[in-house]
C-alpha cells in the first residue's frame, strides 16, 4: 500500500507537469466534442489524432489519447438526453430515461447527474485500478466464452425489464433484434448470412447507425405529426440542477452503476453498452416503483452514465497489467504506446514506471477537469433546445447522417439508419420502444460466437457451463429471476408489467 | 494572383519540376491510402507514419481512410473498384491472397482476385510463431506435436478468423506434419486470439512475432518454432521450422497496392515515393519501437514473392475446406 502510494506520487508529479496538464486537457476537450457528435465516436477521434503524438513523448501520448476515450464518456449522454440520440453507442440507455426527463424539462437536472455520475464512477474505478490492477487483471484472464455465455444468458433475461410498454411488445422487439443480430458472416464457418452478396454487410449490421435511426431520426420524423406547441423548455438557472430529491434519488444507482461497470469493463471484449443496459436493468429490478423507468426516472440516468464511465475506466486494467487489449480502443493506445517504444504488456509497470503513474495520475486530473468541463456547459447545451424545431431538426438529421458515416465510412450505413429511422418512426405510432431491439442486436453475435467457441472447448458438451465457477455463479442467478417470474406467475400474483399491460388493453397508448 | 500570373507561375513550376509526364503531374491532389483493417492492428501501425513521410515526397497530402470489415474485404474490393488513377491506394496484408479461393470454397463469385491489384510495395514481413501457453509441459516442437497426434481432438488452437493469418499457418504446418487433431476456436481477430491462450481457453495459436512479444518476453507464452526463415532477432533462441525438418515458412506481411488499371508512369511515381520513405530513418525506428524490422520489396520483387505466396495460401485453404 505504501508503496503504491509512493509510486502514485511519482504519478502525480509526472502528470501535474504544465505540458502533462495541457495533453490531458487538450484529450478531454478533443473526447467531450467527439462524444457530443454523434456518430463520431472514441475510435475515429483516437485513430485521427495519432500521426499527431508521433512528436511526442509516450506519456505524453498515451495521456491525450487516453483522455480522447474516457472524455467521450462523458459527452456522449448529452445528445441522449437533450436529443434522444446516442452520441455514443453506450448511451442507447440514457435516451430512454434521460430524453424523458428533458420532455419534463429537468434536461439540466439530467446532464448534471450524468456528469457527477460519471465522474465518481470514473474516480471510483481508478481507485481500484491504483490498488488492484495486477490480481484484477488475472481474474479478467479467467473470464473466458463460457462465462460469456452465461453473462449473456443474464443479459437476455433482463431484456424482459427493458421496456416501459407490454411483455409481448417487449419479446417481439428484441426478438426483432437478436434476427438482425443474425447477419453477417458467420465466424465460426465462414457462410455469409443474409448480406445480400454486400460485403459491407459482412462484419453485420453495425449498432451505431440503428440506434441513431431507431431514436435519433425516428423522434424526429413523428414530431411534425405531433401536436408541436411553441412551448420550448427554457429553465431558470437554479432549476438547471438537480433537486434534493432527486440527488437522493441518483446516490444508490450511482454506486451500484460505479461497481457493475468496473467489473464488466475489466473483461476483455466486452462492450460498454453491456455495462449500462446490465446497469439500467439492475435499476429497474431493485426500483421501487419500475413503472417510472422510460417516463424519465432519475435512477434510469445515474446507473447507466456512471456504469459506462467505469467501464471505461475498468477497461484500462487488462490493457495496462496484461498488454492484452479489451476492444478496439485500448487495442490502438497499445498501438499508440508501441510506436513510442513502450511495449504494453507485463512488465509496463516495472519498466516504465513513469508512463503507467503517470498515465493513472493524469486520470484523476482527467476526470476533474471533465467535471469541471461540463458542468458549466450544461446551461449553453439546454439553451440548444430553445432553437425552434424548424431550425434545430435538419440540422440533427444532418449530423446523424454525417455521423454515421464516420464510423466507417460506409454509405450502406446511412441507408441503415434512414431505413432505421423510418421503422423508429411506425414503432413509434404503433407504440413499441426500441431499446430492446438495440439490445437485441448488441447481444446477438456475442452470444451467438461465445456459445459456439464455449461448445468448442468442451467438444460440445454443455455442461463445461456448470463446471466453471464464474459461469455457475451468472448461470444460478439466471434461474433464481427465471424461478422468481415463475413462482409469481403461478401464484397469479400480478406485477408492475401485468398491471401495465391491463392499463394499454384498456385505453390504447396516445 | 491573376491569371495570367498564375499560369507563367504553373508552367514554371511544370519546367521545374521535369517533364514527367504530358498531362497533369501526378500528384495533384490528395491521395488516399485505404486502410482495410481497423485502427490497432499492424496494418495501422505501419500506414500511419508511412502516410506522414509520403506527404513531404508527394507534395500533397496523404490521408489514411480506414475502411475496415469483413476480414479486409470491404477495403480491398473498394480500391479494386476505384478509379485507378492512383489517387485511391491500398493499404493490405497477408489476407488479401485468399479472398478468391474462399469465395471459390463456397461456390461464391469472387469479389477480388489477387489479379485486381499492382503490388507497389511489401514493407514489413513478421515471421508467426507457434506458441502455447505457460500450463503446457512441451518445451519442443515435437513434444507438442508427439502430444497432439496422441491425444487427438483433445487442445484447442485459437485463431484470429477462420482463413484468417493466425489461421493459415496451422493448415501450412499441417500439410508437412499430418492432421495434429486441434480444436479450431475462430475469434474476431488477433487480440482476442491471444486473449483466449493467456486465460488457456486455448492451448496453441500461431501468431506474429511483435503481436506477442511482450508476452513472451514475461513467460506466459512459450514459442515454440518460428515460421521464419531465419531466426529471429529479439528471439534468437526460437528455431526455426526449418531448422527442425518442416520446410514452411509464414509471415504476416504488410504490402501497398494500386487497382489494375492505373497507368504505368504513376505506378513508378508511387513505387519510387514509397521506396524514399519507407527507407528514412525516421520509418525505420517506427518499426523497431514497433518490434517490426522493414522487410521491403519493390513492386516486381513484390509481384514475384505474392504469386508463390498466393499459391500457397490457396492450397492452405483447399486443405482447410469448408467447415461446415
Amino acid at each position: 500500500m505504501e508503496s503504491t502510494l509512493q509510486s502514485l506520487w511519482l504519478g502525480f508529479s509526472v502528470a501535474l507537469q504544465p505540458g502533462m496538464l495541457w495533453y490531458a486537457f487538450v484529450g478531454c476537450l478533443v473526447g467531450t466534442l467527439v462524444g457530443v457528435l454523434p456518430g463520431i465516436g472514441p475510435l475515429s477521434g483516437i485513430s485521427i489524432l495519432l500521426p499527431i503524438t508521433f512528436g511526442m513523448n509516450a506519456t505524453q501520448a498515451v495521456i491525450m489519447l487516453a483522455g480522447i476515450y474516457y472524455g467521450s464518456q462523458y459527452g456522449g449522454s448529452t445528445t441522449a438526453i437533450l436529443m434522444r440520440i446516442p452520441g455514443e453507442a453506450s448511451s442507447v440507455m440514457t435516451c430512454i430515461d434521460g430524453g424523458a426527463m428533458a420532455k419534463k424539462g429537468r434536461a439540466g437536472a439530467a446532464l448534471c447527474i450524468a456528469a457527477v455520475g460519471s465522474f465518481i464512477a470514473g474516480t471510483f474505478g481508478l481507485v481500484l485500478l491504483t490498488v488492484l490492477a495486477p490480481p484484477l487483471a488475472s481474474l479478467a484472464l479467467s473470464f473466458g466464452p463460457p462465462e460469456y455465455t452465461a453473462l449473456l444468458v443474464l443479459g437476455l433475461i433482463f431484456l424482459a425489464y427493458m421496456s416501459s410498454t407490454s411483455l409481448m411488445r417487449t419479446l417481439l422487439m428484441a426478438c426483432l433484434g437478436l434476427m438482425l443480430g443474425m447477419i453477417g458472416i458467420d465466424n465460426m464457418t465462414g457462410h455469409f448470412r443474409y448480406s445480400f452478396d454486400l460485403p459491407e454487410l459482412g462484419d453485420g449490421i453495425g449498432i451505431v447507425p440503428v440506434a441513431v435511426g431507431l431514436f435519433g431520426l425516428g423522434e424526429i420524423l413523428s414530431t411534425p405529426s405531433k401536436n408541436v406547441t411553441a412551448e420550448v423548455i427554457s429553465p431558470k438557472l437554479r432549476e438547471l440542477l438537480p433537486n434534493r430529491e432527486e440527488w437522493r434519488q441518483s446516490v444508490m444507482p450511482i454506486a451500484r452503476g460505479s461497481v457493475l461497470g468496473f467489473i464488466i469493463g475489466i473483461i476483455p471484449g466486452s462492450a460498454h453498452i453491456i455495462s449500462s443496459f446490465l446497469s439500467y436493468a439492475l435499476e429497474k429490478k431493485v426500483s421501487r416503483r419500475p413503472e417510472e423507468f422510460g417516463k424519465g426516472a432519475v435512477a434510469g440516468v445515474a446507473g447507466p452514465e456512471s456504469a459506462n464511465n467505469a467501464a471505461s475506466t475498468g477497461a484500462f486494467v487488462p490493457m495496462l497489467a496484461l498488454g492484452i487489449p479489451t476492444g478496439p480502443i485500448t487495442a490502438v493506445l497499445i498501438g499508440a504506446l508501441m510506436v513510442h517504444g513502450v511495449a504494453a504488456g507485463p512488465q509496463l509497470i516495472s519498466e516504465h514506471p513513469q508512463v503507467f503513474w503517470g498515465f493513472v495520475a493524469s486520470m484523476y486530473v482527467g476526470n476533474l477537469m471533465l467535471l469541471l468541463l461540463n458542468l458549466p456547459l450544461v446551461g449553453l447545451f439546454v439553451t440548444v433546445l430553445r432553437i425552434p424545431y424548424a431550425y434545430l431538426y435538419p440540422l440533427i438529421i444532418m449530423f446523424c447522417i454525417i455521423g454515421v458515416y464516420e464510423v466507417s465510412h460506409s454509405i450502406v450505413d446511412v441507408w441503415i439508419m434512414l431505413i432505421m429511422g423510418i421503422l423508429g418512426y411506425g414503432l413509434r405510432k404503433f407504440g413499441f420502444d426500441p431499446a430492446p431491439l438495440v439490445l437485441g442486436l448488441v447481444i446477438a453475435p456475442i452470444f451467438e460466437q461465445s456459445l459456439r467457441q464455449s461448445l468448442i472447448m468442451s467438444n460440445g458438451d454443455y455442461l463445461i457451463f456448470l463446471q466453471r465457477p464464474i459461469a455457475l455463479g451468472l448461470v444460478a442467478v439466471s434461474v433464481v429471476l427465471l424461478a422468481m417470474s415463475a413462482i409469481s406467475f403461478v401464484l397469479h400474483r400480478k406485477d408492475w408489467r401485468a398491471k401495465l399491460a391491463e392499463a394499454e388493453a384498456g385505453e390504447p397508448s396516445a | 494572383m491573376d491569371r495570367r500570373s498564375f499560369l507563367i507561375g504553373a508552367s514554371a513550376a511544370a519546367l521545374a519540376a521535369k517533364p514527367v509526364l504530358a498531362q497533369d503531374a501526378f500528384p495533384s491532389r490528395p491521395v488516399t491510402i485505404v486502410n482495410a483493417f481497423p485502427p490497432g492492428g499492424v496494418n495501422d501501425i505501419v500506414t500511419r507514419p508511412l502516410a506522414t513521410l509520403l506527404e513531404p515526397i508527394l507534395k500533397q497530402p496523404v490521408v489514411v481512410e480506414t475502411k475496415a470489415g469483413a476480414a479486409g474485404q470491404v477495403g480491398a474490393q473498394f480500391v479494386a473498384s476505384a478509379k485507378p488513377d492512383g489517387y485511391t491506394i491500398l493499404s493490405h496484408n497477408t489476407g488479401i491472397s485468399g479472398y478468391a479461393e474462399v469465395d471459390k470454397l463456397f461456390g461464391r463469385p469472387a469479389k477480388t482476385t489477387r489479379a485486381d491489384f499492382i503490388p507497389l510495395a511489401r514493407l514489413v514481413a513478421d515471421p508467426m510463431l507457434l506458441l502455447v501457453n505457460d500450463q503446457q509441459p512441451w518445451k519442443t516442437l515435437k513434444e507438442f506435436i508427439d502430444h497432439a497426434k496422441a491425444h487427438k481432438d483433445t487442445l484447442v488452437f485459437s485463431s484470429g478468423g477462420l482463413y484468417g493469418a493466425s489461421h493459415l499457418p496451422l493448415a501450412y504446418l499441417e500439410k508437412v506434419t499430418g492432421p495434429l487433431g486441434l480444436r479450431h476456436l475462430p475469434t474476431n481477430g488477433g487480440g482476442p486470439a491471444i486473449t483466449a491462450i493467456l486465460g488457456n481457453n486455448a492451448q496453441v495459436t500461431t501468431q506474429s512475432v511483435s503481436a506477442t512479444l511482450p508476452h513472451v518476453k514475461s513467460g506466459k507464452l512459450r514459442p515454440l518454432a518460428t515460421f521464419g526463415a531465419t531466426r529471429s532477432k529479439v528471439l534468437p533462441d526460437v528455431p526455426t521450422l526449418k531448422e527442425l525438418g518442416h520446410n514452411v515458412e509464414y509471415y504476416l506481411w504488410v504490402g501497398m497496392f494500386a487497382p489494375k488499371g492505373t497507368p504505368v508512369p504513376i505506378v513508378t511515381i508511387l513505387r519510387a515515393a514509397i521506396d524514399k520513405a519507407a527507407h528514412s530513418d525516421q520509418f525505420t525506428t517506427t518499426l523497431t519501437n514497433a518490434g517490426q524490422e522493414l522487410a521491403y520489396l519493390d513492386g516486381p520483387d513484390f509481384q514475384k514473392f505474392w504469386d508463390i505466396d498466393g499459391a500457397k495460401t490457396d492450397d492452405a485453404v483447399k486443405l482447410i475446406g469448408r467447415q461446415g
